[in-house]
């Protein structure tokens, strides 16, 4: 891949006083007891392994004590999409896992130090990470982004809305002066339906597919593609194979003039592990 | 609908959810010094190129797309503002807007048609300034300094309400021609040489019916603020001296209004002195202009201070001598000395000729170099 120069090279990374540690780098907890090899097929090829504690255990590999940073973003990608096969491979075997954030690390003084930390850790928050498993047991994260078009938006209210319908026709008839200032007003009155229909959408939207959903979380809105506009993007806890009602609901959303909906997964559950 | 989960098509979503969020480790010895969200946020940069990537904050995202979106519709907003009307000029230039202490040039498009001059402004959807052709009665180019100290022309309209527009193009001499062009093609008449000065925003609010202004210049005026009960106190106030064939006014710049007036009769004197007990408004410049008048309680004494005093002196002195006063207000002259408390440096008055305070411009003293 070529990329030899850019991951972090444990002979070489970790100056300093940072030279002496050692890490272990979390993929995520899984819902597993076992301690097992799982090969190398960590981030640049890291042989992975788990640490367990108790019902549970950690996904890591053994590294410096020095995190992942590149200003590459082909590397980045790289580095992130290992982290996800990873996470995705124990996700099968054990089932439930609680994926870690990209650059979770623990360090310690020599491997067994740093394998006894992330022991300790697990073991100080069996509970937690306990009652995470089984807040997601079974589930899996979808995304849902619901996208509507400007253009055919404001088309609609011209032809529905009866104060933006009678404006745009008392236009036709003004001087030009007067038609200047009422398309002044026309255009505000535009953007306000706008700003009020993407809130009733958000609502609505919202309610219809909450119905569907263990768990939801509300994210920022993005820059869509082309000419379209995101008005609701949302992360959704299904249980892993019962996402044929969201899916149903998602259709008929997708279905409206006007409107489309993306809707990816299933995640891991990253949106619904972090915090305590 | 079905969830998908290409590694391609949805590379974004995996990296929104690996980088931003997922478990994270509380412990002391977790390995970052500035904090794992902080890794993640590096790591964003090294993505914020990516085609696919996606921007973050809901409001530049709903702004970018808003502002699209606008941007179209004001295309036709912008026919709308010139609508029926043949654009004859498009240029990019700006109008001095004054209102209250508020004054800006405010930036735009200038549309010359074949009936108006307009000034819109696209990004705010504003008719900044507005005129039909035929309200236009007189223009001219000025030069001015602008805020970049670079000298520049604008152009004045002299409209018949007699405001003064003044606008600056971005080819002020070509919008001038442009408009003249077409004030011919419609058959109207201008005056080439408008006196403007008349109708300077400033004097327009003070100057009486048939009143002129012979000189003008920045000035300092020492002003003398009393208050019931306090001593009263003098403060040097920046504002502009007015010399008009009636009257000697004070306009002070901050309060927008005159400071001082005294009508020319009333003027007995005015002097040049270097003094040590005023302390002129820069510490460099030792010299006052001592105005001296008949007031309510007898002679009384305005201080003026700034460049051009001897301009200032030798016009005021030749509009005095020239009323034929100038004789009974000699021997008055010591006893004025004394009330200043020091020697005043008496400038011989230099009689000119009369021409320049009858008719013509009036003297600006900023144009002056200073003898």
């Amino acid at each position: 891949m070529g990329l030899e120069t850019e991951y972090i090279d444990d002979t070489k990374a970790g100056q300093g006083e940072k030279a002496k540690e050692e890490a272990l780098y979390l993929y995520c907890v899984a819902n597993g007891e076992e301690k097992t090899n799982l090969g190398a097929i960590g981030i640049s090829g890291h042989e992975v392994y788990t640490i367990p504690y108790n019902d549970i255990c950690a996904v890591v590999h053994h590294c410096l004590a020095h995190p992942y940073q590149s200003d590459n973003q082909e590397v980045v990608k790289t580095w992130v999409i290992e982290h996800q096969g990873v996470v995705d491979i124990a996700w099968k075997k054990w089932g439930t896992v609680l994926p870690s954030s990209f650059d979770t690390m623990i360090k310690g003084e020599s491997r067994d130090n740093t394998e006894q930390n992330m022991k300790d850790w697990l073991k100080r928050e069996h509970e937690n990470l306990r009652n995470k498993l089984d807040k997601v047991r079974g589930r899996a994260e979808y995304g849902v982004q619901v996208f509507w078009d400007p253009n055919v938006i404001v088309q609609n209210l011209i032809e529905t809305n009866p104060e933006i319908r009678e404006l745009n026709e008392k236009i036709k008839l003004k001087p030009k002066g007067l038609a200047y200032m009422y398309r002044q007003k026309l255009e505000n009155l535009i953007k306000r339906e706008m700003e009020t229909g993407a809130d009733t959408c958000f609502r609505v939207f919202y309610s219809r597919i909450k119905k569907h959903t263990g768990d939801i979380r509300v994210e920022k809105t993005k820059k869509a593609e082309q000419s379209l506009q995101m008005i609701l993007n949302l992360s959704c806890l299904v249980h892993k194979d019962k996402y044929a009602g969201l899916g149903e609901e998602l259709s008929q959303i997708n279905q409206m003039k006007g409107f489309s909906v993306r809707f990816t997964g299933p995640w891991p559950p990253y949106s619904f592990v972090g915090g305590s | 609908m079905e969830p998908t989960r290409n590694s391609h098509a949805t590379l974004v979503d995996l990296l929104d959810r690996v980088l931003d969020k997922g478990l994270i480790i509380h412990a002391d010895l977790i390995i970052s010094l500035a904090g794992v969200p902080l890794i993640g946020v590096n790591l964003r940069t090294a993505l914020a190129g990516m085609e696919t990537m996606i921007q973050y904050g809901i409001m530049e995202e709903w702004d970018k797309c808003t502002r699209t979106w606008e941007s179209e519709h004001r295309k036709a907003r912008k026919d709308a503002a010139t609508l029926g009307e043949e654009v004859l000029l498009e240029i990019p230039g700006s109008y001095h807007y004054s209102q209250g202490i508020y004054t800006a040039w405010r930036t735009g498009r200038i549309y010359l048609t074949d009936k108006r001059l307009i000034l819109y402004n696209p990004s705010f959807e504003e008719v900044l300034f507005e005129t039909p052709l035929q309200r236009i009665k007189g223009l001219t180019l000025e030069e001015d300094k602008c805020f970049t100290e670079k000298a520049r022309e604008n152009l004045c309209l002299l409209l018949d309400s007699g405001e003064v527009a003044r606008l600056h193009a971005f080819d002020t001499p070509g919008l001038k021609e442009a408009i003249e062009q077409r004030l011919l093609m419609l058959g109207l008449t201008w005056q080439q040489i408008p006196s403007l000065s008349l109708q300077d925003e400033k004097t327009a609010s003070f100057l009486r019916e048939g009143e002129e202004v012979v000189c003008q210049g920045e000035t300092w005026h020492l002003a003398i603020s009393q208050s019931q009960g306090i001593a009263p106190s003098q403060n040097w106030k920046h504002g502009h001296l007015y010399l008009t064939n009636r009257r000697l006014c004070w306009w002070h710049d901050f309060e927008r209004r005159l400071g001082f007036e005294v009508p020319l009769e009333h003027v007995v004197h005015s002097i040049l002195v270097t003094n040590e007990c005023k302390t002129a408004h820069t510490n460099n410049k030792k010299k006052v202009l001592d105005v001296i008048y008949q007031g309510g309680d007898g002679k009384e004494v305005a201080s003026f201070s700034g460049d051009h005093l001897t301009s200032w002196e030798r016009e005021l002195n030749r509009i005095v001598s020239s009323e034929g006063l100038e004789t009974n207000r000699h021997p008055e002259r010591t006893d004025l000395q004394e009330r200043i408390g020091s020697v005043p440096v008496l400038q011989t008055l230099s009689r000119r000729e009369s021409q320049t305070c009858q008719g013509g411009s009036p003297i600006d003293f900023a144009l002056l170099k200073d003898d």
